[in-house]
């Protein structure tokens, strides 16, 4: 079996990359590792690894090619070995254009082949969305970032936002049928499995659409590729190759309300008040994780890698979809250095900006979906990290104050970890140091 | 040419000579028993008063004008001041030759006028009529004014009453004459008989040749004279003016009764000078101007020169011409020489005339020369012209203190004008007589034959009736005017051919059988005039229709449509109705110069209301409302349409009157995704564009704008919201269409409701080819659907036949095509 040479991605806003020089020809003999060749993004150049050792079965694009990212480029393996099944489809004249439609959705039901005429395409360099589409996706919650535009030069106009919330939201096929069909709401979070939208949960936009009879639509395939697939597959091997396990906690919040209040509030020269909670909370894993060094570690199999520094990594919801940044040393800072470093990469995270390098080393990761008015889940780890800490939303617990209850803001803290790295024990007294230096962050602060 | 008139090849062949008479040049002679019996002693010494009074009236603003002050106060009139020192006596022996219930238009210079004609009516009118005047006009605003101060009786309150409202509006304040909205040059004071006066240099020509054909028709007393300026003699409009009153029908065809032709005189105040032009020996060719009369009909209009520098000889001729006009001989022409001492304007350098020049005429000043005259012969003594001269120096001081204090006479609101732009009135008919009609209605051929028309465009199978059988679009012309006709007595039409061809499209086929001659006639082919005339006879109290046989030649109307018909109403703060409606019909096949829709233009013009029925149904009801209203219209017809059967009204079109509200579009076809706005003939291209859409799964809602100006945008930007997707088509250029400003109003009204851009399509931006050429120029419908694919939403698998890429429209706009 052949393996093959990914373009890789070079950063989360590469879409592609240009091959500036390829450094072996078909039939070359290479050891994993070796350059094979040279290629090019808008900010940088760098060199693409044989990923196997053996002959160079296939080169697939020529020199100045521009490719997208993630496509095969090379084939290693033994000669005389078929390497047809690697081929691009795009590098095959005889094959079939890979489908680019606005959603990459292929109704199976339109199995019409032998429409000539053309086809309305998406382009990705659109020119924004109409206004009546961005109050359609406001109404309906929905980002029109994910969208691709079929209007004119690529507009996102009002059937793309329709499209959108057919195919795009987690609807159960029933739910998809009604809102294609009704004016219908759908919540943001339904009563199915992992929240999916039932039917049911629908709601009527207005008294009088009364009358909903239930409409059949094609069933729909979804490919699974780029990075979709990327994920899909990191999630499936963390979950696959690691005993992780969550524990949850909560901690009283009262302090760290009150100091971010105080943030907020304090004079514009200091420069505080852009200061989250989430900022707190990553200080304060910070601090505690100083402690836990077998917490700020890779599991490697053989070994694992305890690191001096910690560089923390926060998920960032982005339009091309999640991203794990990491703040280098963040152990070294301040909670005013954290927040602006949480900041300024957070920002370069969602319009694309982002240095690759931001993108890996991280040794302990923060998930937060408090926002979501989350209380508990279960993080899956971002693996080979032993640890991820959930942030979760804050709730009032009754706490008792002596022979009265008393009701008192918690957040919700869920911490994964790899039980084949740390045991039970270390891993739960980190989180209950972490819920103390939340509760009292003051103390925390003093260092 | 009517069967009643033969013409005959031996006539027209026949060797003979044209025979001139000739043309009396200053042959007035003096005659003090004469005039003491014609004017009486105090009439003549009433003449000088009233030059006195516009010679203090003009200085006073020359003062303003040029040292900012007068009599001790300052004053600054930023606005125009053309004055007429040296033309006192020309205004004032013509005012003194006329009745109250004469008429006099005027131009640009015109103070002179309104004051010689106002002092001449107050003179003749008793106490009771000046009082009920001047308490009804502008309920007594301006009588309160003056009202309090030191008349000594009513007719000298009379005089300050206007000579106030004069000033107050020259100086823009609500207490002028027309509350300030007409100014120096429109000013104008009906009850007295002074009419509108015009910035336009030979505007008055031919309204005033319509105001005359008013009183003719409707048997009103009294002439009209049009007063304009030597240089006016170049303009087309005026000699337009002057051929359509020297039409031969008003003798030859229509009643004896009515009296013959329109009783209107031309009257150039010839002062020798345009701005700066000279027309005697300069820009013109006349030699002298009475000339002209000569050839424009065998009276040779009664034309004469006379010495406009004694007020006695113009009185004397104005007289003379007024019986002839009386008698329904006209029209006459006057060439009346004067000199303008001042200049053009405060502004007027006089570099085009000498220091010399203008002293010699200082010498013969008509002032100094008529008060010698009457002092010679005994009439008045120095003593009594220096109370005189007292007295209107008083009186100009008064008024101007009066005009100038900002507590007494408010400046004018500018907020009133909206309220003026349209009168927005019904008006069932504008008199109470019986109209003159020549037949009952029901025995009119015509609709006798409608009778028998399917008034609806399919049979109970939905089987398109054939035409022959079928009520058509020139039929519901035909109906709408025919009511009005029978209904409204002062109602008139005319336009090129309209009377025995039936109007060259066959809308008035069978009118003619109806209709006596001076109700509906074939005018010269002055399309000016045509508009101008009846812009004359609708600001005179009738209704006019008027018809234009292409809209193409809407140009040559351009000033009588832009400046005159739509602006009246407004200038006169209310006190004009324009019960004027315009035909336009627009071309197709006959080439570039009679193939385009230019609603463009007149939905650009302040003041007019812009109607383009596309059906049957709405052509009735639209004429219905026009011709009920009292505000001026441009109704657009297509020749496209003419004989299109009613397809939209089920019922078809009613036999009975109805009105489509005004400025209402209507919905033709509902749908969902896609509006389609059309105005005019392309409704249909409209209608089976949403057929071929929904073809193509897309379900269009076609939207009959209907009207241009006044729009009411509720349906369009209902539908807008709905569909979020406009597309806006019609017959015109698309650049510069109207569909571009309602696009844009689109846009502004519903900007968070469209999922694109508003789309305008229209003729290209090219001349109209022959007639097998048109599918490349006129909008089509698969021009529709490429718009919609390019520009608005991309159809699956639709193949462009027209270009609307960015790319093609930025290289067209960038070559100017
Ligand atoms: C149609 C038109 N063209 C030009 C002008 C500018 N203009 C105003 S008065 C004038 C001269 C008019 O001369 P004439 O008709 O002899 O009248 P006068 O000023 O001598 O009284 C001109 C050219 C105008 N007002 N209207
Ligand atoms: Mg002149």
């Amino acid at each position: 079996m052949a393996t093959e040479v990914l373009m890789p991605r070079q950063g989360q806003s590469v879409e592609s990359c240009i091959i500036l020089e390829w450094r072996v020809k078909e039939g070359d003999k290479v050891n994993e590792g070796d350059a094979i060749c040279e290629v090019e993004t808008d900010k940088a150049t760098f060199e693409v690894e044989a990923t196997a050792t053996g002959t160079i079965l296939g080169i697939f694009y020529p020199d100045g090619e521009d490719v997208e990212v993630l496509k095969v480029i090379a084939a290693i393996g033994e000669e005389g070995e078929n390497i047809d099944d690697l081929r691009p489809a795009d590098n095959d004249s005889s094959a079939e254009q890979e489908d680019t439609s606005a959603t990459d959705v292929v109704e199976t039901a339109q199995a019409d082949t032998s429409i000539t005429a053309p086809t309305i395409q998406a382009k990705t360099d659109g020119i924004g969305a109409s206004p009546r589409a961005k109050t359609l996706a406001n109404a309906k919650g929905i980002s029109l970032n994910a969208i691709s535009g079929t209007g004119p030069e690529g507009r996102v106009i009002e059937r793309d936002v329709q499209n959108a919330l057919v195919s795009g939201a987690p609807l159960t096929p029933a739910a998809q049928a009604l809102m294609a069909n009704g004016n219908l709401n759908a919540p943001a979070v339904g009563s199915g499995l992992a929240g999916r939208v039932l039917a049911s949960d629908l709601s009527t936009a207005s008294p009088s659409d009364a009358q909903i009879s239930v409409p059949t639509l094609a069933d729909i395939d979804v490919p699974v590729k780029g990075v979709r697939k990327l994920i899909a597959e990191r999630m499936k091997a963390s979950l696959s190759q690691t005993a992780q396990l969550t524990l949850n906690a909560s901690a009283d919040a009262r302090q760290i309300l009150a100091y971010r209040k105080e943030c907020k509030n304090s004079a514009e020269a200091l420069a505080l008040s852009g200061i989250t909670i989430n900022d707190i909370v990553m200080y304060a894993t910070v601090q505690t994780l100083k402690r836990y060094p077998e917490l700020n570690a890779h599991f490697l199999g053989d070994t694992i890698r305890q690191f001096g520094a910690i560089n923390l990594g926060f998920a960032v919801d982005t339009p091309k979809g999640l991203l794990v940044p990491n703040i280098k040393n963040a152990q070294a800072m301040s909670l005013k250095e954290l927040s602006m470093a949480a900041k300024s990469l957070a920002t370069s995270a969602i319009d694309g900006s982002i240095e690759p390098d931001a993108l890996s080393g991280g040794t302990f990761t923060i998930t937060n979906l408090g926002s979501m008015g989350i209380e508990s889940f279960t993080p899956v780890l971002n693996a080979p990290e032993v640890a991820i800490l959930g942030v979760c939303t804050i709730t009032p617990r009754p706490v008792m104050n002596g022979s009265d209850v008393e009701f008192v803001p918690h957040m919700g803290l869920s911490l994964t970890f790899d039980h084949a790295a740390a045991d039970g024990a270390p891993a739960g007294r980190f989180l209950k140091d972490v819920v103390d230096s939340l509760a009292h962050f003051n103390l925390t602060l003093a260092g | 040419m009517p069967k009643s008139q033969n013409v005959c090849p031996k006539e027209a062949f026949k060797p003979s000579k044209i025979k001139f008479k000739d043309i009396p040049v200053n042959q007035y002679k003096s005659d003090i028993k004469a005039e003491i019996k014609a004017h009486g002693k105090d009439g003549l010494k009433k003449m000088l008063y009233d030059m006195m009074i516009i010679r203090e009236f003009e200085t006073m603003l020359n003062s303003i004008k040029v040292q900012g002050s007068y009599q001790g106060m300052e004053y600054n009139h930023p606005g125009p001041a053309h004055l007429s020192i040296g033309q006192e006596a020309a205004a004032v022996g013509q005012a003194a030759a006329l009745g109250v219930e004469d008429f006099i238009f005027g131009s640009h210079r015109s103070h002179g006028e309104i004051l010689a004609k106002t002092f001449s009516a107050i003179n003749q009118l008793n106490d009771d009529e000046l009082n009920n005047i001047m308490t009804s006009f502008m309920d007594g605003n301006i009588l309160n004014v003056v009202k309090d101060g030191d008349s000594k009786d009513v007719k000298d309150l009379a005089e300050n009453f206007i000579l106030y409202g004069t000033l107050a509006e020259i100086f823009a304040r609500q207490n002028g004459i027309n509350k300030g909205l007409g100014g120096s040059m429109h000013a104008f004071f009906i009850p007295f008989g002074s009419m509108p006066n015009n910035a336009l240099v030979g505007g008055s020509a031919d309204i005033s040749v319509g105001s005359a054909l008013y009183k003719r028709i409707n048997k009103k007393p009294g002439i009209v004279i049009g007063n304009i300026g030597d240089a006016s003699m170049g303009c087309g409009p005026v000699w337009e003016g002057l051929m359509f009153a020297a039409m031969d029908q008003y003798r030859t065809l229509w009643n004896n009764d009515l009296g013959g032709s329109p009783p209107v005189m031309i009257n150039v105040f010839n002062n020798h000078y345009g701005m700066g032009g000279q027309t005697q020996g300069e820009t013109m060719g006349y030699d002298m101007l009475a000339r002209i009369g000569a050839g424009v009909n065998p009276e040779q209009m009664h034309a004469e020169r006379v010495n406009g520098y004694n007020p006695l000889a113009v009185a004397d001729a104005t007289n003379r011409k007024k019986e002839i006009l009386l008698s329904g001989k006209g029209p006459v022409f006057m060439d009346t020489v004067t000199y303008r001492i001042s200049g053009h304007s405060p502004s007027d350098a006089s570099s085009y005339r000498t220091k010399e020049e203008i002293e010699a005429w200082e010498k013969a000043d008509c002032i100094a020369s008529y008060k010698k005259y009457l002092i010679d012969n005994d009439i008045i003594t120095d003593a009594e012209i220096e109370d005189m001269q007292t007295k209107v120096i008083g009186k100009i001081t008064t008024a101007m203190k009066l005009a100038i204090d900002e507590d007494i006479s408010k400046y004018s609101d500018p907020k009133l004008i909206a309220d003026l732009m349209f009168s927005n009135q019904k008006v069932e008919k504008f008199d109470n007589r019986e109209p003159e009609v020549l037949l009952p209605m029901e025995e009119n051929p015509r609709v006798k034959q409608l009778k028998r028309k399917e008034r609806f465009g399919f049979d109970a199978k939905g089987k398109a009736i054939s035409k022959n059988k079928v009520y058509q679009y020139r039929d519901a012309i035909f109906e709408a005017m025919m009511h009005r006709f029978y209904t409204d007595p002062t109602m008139i039409a005319y336009g090129e051919e309209n009377r025995d061809w039936g109007g060259a499209f066959a809308c008035y086929r069978g009118l003619t059988e109806s209709i006596p001659y001076h109700r509906l006639f074939n005018s010269p082919i002055s399309e000016g005039a045509i508009v101008g005339t009846a812009v004359g006879y609708a600001l005179s109290g009738g209704r006019a229709v008027v018809e234009l046989m292409y809209c193409d030649f809407m140009g040559r109307a351009g000033d009588e449509i832009f400046n005159q018909m739509s602006k009246w109403q407004s200038m006169s703060a209310g006190i004009l109705k324009m019960p004027l409606t315009l035909r336009v019909s627009v071309g197709n096949k006959y080439g570039a110069q009679h193939s385009q829709d230019w609603s463009a233009m007149v939905a650009h013009i302040p003041g007019l209301k812009v109607y383009y029925p596309a059906t049957p149904y709405d052509a009735k009801g639209m004429l219905n409302a026009a011709l009920a209203g009292t505000d001026p219209v441009v109704f657009f017809e297509s020749q496209k349409t003419y004989d299109f059967s009613e397809q939209f009204e089920k019922g078809g079109v009613p036999e009975g009157y109805y009105e489509i509200e005004e400025g209402q579009p209507i919905v033709r076809k509902e749908g969902s995704d896609i509006t389609i706005l059309t105005l005019g003939p392309v409704l249909y291209s409209g209608m089976q564009a949403a057929e071929e859409l929904a073809q193509k799964g897309l379900s269009a809602e076609v939207i009959d704008l209907r009207f241009v100006n006044p729009l009411n945008y509720d349906i369009i930007v209902e539908s807008v919201k709905k569909t979020g997707k406009v597309i806006l088509v019609s017959d015109a250029c698309e650049r510069g269409s109207a569909l571009h400003n309602i696009a844009n109003n689109i846009t502004t009204l519903a900007f968070d409701y469209l999922d694109a851009p508003p789309v305008v399509i229209g003729a290209k931006n090219e001349i109209s080819p022959a007639a097998e050429m048109e599918k490349d120029y006129f909008p089509q419908v698969s021009w529709i659907i490429d718009a919609i694919h390019e520009r608005i939403l991309p159809i699956e698998g639709h193949q462009v036949s027209h270009n609307y890429t960015r790319g093609e429209l930025s290289r067209l706009y960038r070559a100017g095509i």
